[in-house]
């Protein structure tokens, strides 16, 4: 081999020569080469540093030099300070370790412009597997990588507007879970506000039926109290355990009477009902247990009263049904108050779409209402 | 008969505050003070002998209850009982605190609240039923309510 550092650019074609001497390729192979739209150099490991030995005319369109400013040269001239240093790690170890290689990168043309090279690089090796040449071929992908970047802009884009959006429907939640407790919190002050104006005032009432109505609607108050103070216990603030809320209401209701003869008989299946239902529901419990306890029972001649007040919660056949039932005298004989607490019970009721009934359960009187409600949930009856 | 309570109230509403004060008495204990901000509480613990302390959450300056109870806890001069209708604002840990009693609580749930905590604090552990709506902080949950 005779390569010559001076060799002048009209030379160049004799590369062709060469190949064909190495080849044994015909003219029109070289040609269609020489010809073709695709830009492609050849460059000769075995010289030092690796130089372009030939270079087609595609070639100098592309990167806008002359043949004789390229000959010669390591084709790295073609690199500029954008150019990804690991796109040209990836090509330095291809050729190292004479394979192929396909990358983009992004190349200098004369002028200082840059264009996105789909560049291709392969070894050509002699019948003893001697790599003798490599060829490259070169292709403006600049459009390619313009849409490929107007995406991935695009994309990031919208990965921000989403997050941003994210973030203002996250503060906007937590505002209102804020306010929520917020709520919740002068809800429950006002009760214990209302609770504490009713005891106050009467403190100072000296007429017993005065005090006895005030007593009275003291435990209403109340009942509405313990439900709210159990309405936002749970995580789900539109659900409500009506069986945690019974045994509040009867073990407080029961020790508030301060008659300990009386004792709670309580069958509560863990049973969720709407929070809309809560009040309705916890307000009639109210009126029946409070009934029961206060005619259901004669004082025996100890001045003590003995008995027993059931309270029963199942949902069997997707009926919610209760059943408070006490062992007394029968049928509560009516007052004026208990008339005015019957209305309640039924105006409730009727809210509710609930069926109530009266029965003598001999002895005492047992009342069962039964509701629509929706399926329970599986799991909290293990509970 | 055990030895009744003296009681620090610590609330900024000051009608629960005169109820709460008027229930405590007709229960049989005492009132040594009543604070509604955390700098009157502080001070109060300083020149009262209480025994325990109901602290609201809410004062006058703030969700200011916790760090009452944190520097009551650390004079060691009296327990506190937290009284609030926010109970999801307390700490796990209760700075220290014996429970809760939330809000709204009943008449007569506060009153068995009272006969608990007596019996809680001069012979412990407490013999009545732990009281519908009073909660124990996990670690007076271990000593005064181990699960049988």
């Amino acid at each position: 081999m005779d390569w010559k550092r001076t060799r002048e650019p009209a030379d160049a074609w004799h590369m062709t020569d060469d190949l064909h001497v190495e080849h044994g390729k015909g003219d029109p192979f070289a040609a269609a080469i020489r010809a073709t739209r695709m830009s492609m150099v050849i460059t000769d490991p075995r010289r030092p540093d690796n130089p372009i030995v030939f270079a087609n005319d595609a070639f100098l369109r592309l990167t806008g030099y002359e043949r004789h400013e390229v000959l010669g040269k390591n084709c790295r001239f073609l690199q500029g300070p954008k150019t990804d240093k690991a796109a040209v790690a990836q090509i330095r170890t291809a050729i190292e370790d004479n394979a192929d290689v396909s990358v983009d990168i992004l190349n200098y043309r004369k002028d200082g412009s840059t264009f996105w090279n789909a560049l291709y690089i392969s070894p050509v090796s002699n019948d003893k597997g001697e790599v003798q040449f490599f060829f490259a071929s070169q292709l403006d992908v600049s459009d390619r990588k313009r849409s490929e970047h107007r995406i991935t802009a695009d994309k990031d884009r919208f990965e921000k507007a989403v997050k941003e959006r994210t973030a203002e429907l996250e503060a906007a939640l937590e505002a209102q879970t804020t306010l929520l407790h917020e709520v919740d919190h002068r809800v429950k002050n006002n009760l214990q506000m209302i609770s504490s104006l009713i005891i106050m005032q009467r403190r100072t009432i000296k007429d017993e039926a005065t005090r006895h109505s005030l007593a009275t609607m003291l435990e209403r108050i109340e009942a509405l109290s313990t439900v709210h103070r159990r309405l936002y216990q749970s995580k789900d603030v539109s659900r409500f355990d009506v069986s945690d809320f019974a045994k509040d209401l009867v073990t407080d209701l029961l020790t508030a009477s301060g008659r300990s003869g009386i004792k709670p008989k309580l069958e509560l299946d863990p049973i969720v009902i709407s929070a809309e239902k809560a009040t309705p529901v916890a307000l009639m419990v109210n009126e029946l247990v409070t009934n029961a306890l206060k005619h259901a029972f004669k004082e025996g001649p100890d001045g003590t009263t003995a008995g027993r007040i059931g309270i029963k919660m199942s949902q069997p056949d997707g009926h919610f049904k209760i059943e408070v039932s006490d062992d007394g005298v029968g049928m509560a004989e009516a007052n004026g108050d208990a008339s005015f607490g019957m209305r309640l019970i039924k105006s409730l009721a009727r809210q509710l779409h609930a069926d109530i009934e009266w029965r003598d359960a001999g002895p005492g009187t047992k009342v069962v209402i039964s509701m629509p409600n929706e399926p329970q949930q599986k799991g909290l009856s293990h509970d | 008969m055990t030895e009744p309570l003296k009681v620090l109230i610590v609330e900024d509403e000051a009608l629960l505050a005169m109820e709460l004060e008027s229930l405590v008495e007709e229960a049989g204990h005492s009132v040594v003070g009543w604070a509604t901000s955390s700098a009157e509480a502080r001070s109060m613990i300083e020149s009262t002998d209480a025994d325990i302390a109901f602290v609201d959450i809410h004062l006058t300056d703030g969700p200011t209850g916790v760090d009452v109870a944190h520097y009551i806890g650390e004079k060691k001069r009296s327990m506190v009982v937290f009284m609030t209708a926010n109970p999801k604002r307390i700490p796990d840990h209760f700075a220290g605190a014996i429970g809760v009693i939330a809000k709204p609580y009943t008449m007569n749930g506060l009153t068995s609240a009272l006969r608990y905590l007596q019996e809680g604090v001069r012979r412990p552990p407490p013999v009545s039923a732990r009281p519908a709506g009073f909660t124990l902080s996990p670690a007076f949950e271990a000593v005064w309510a181990p699960a049988a």
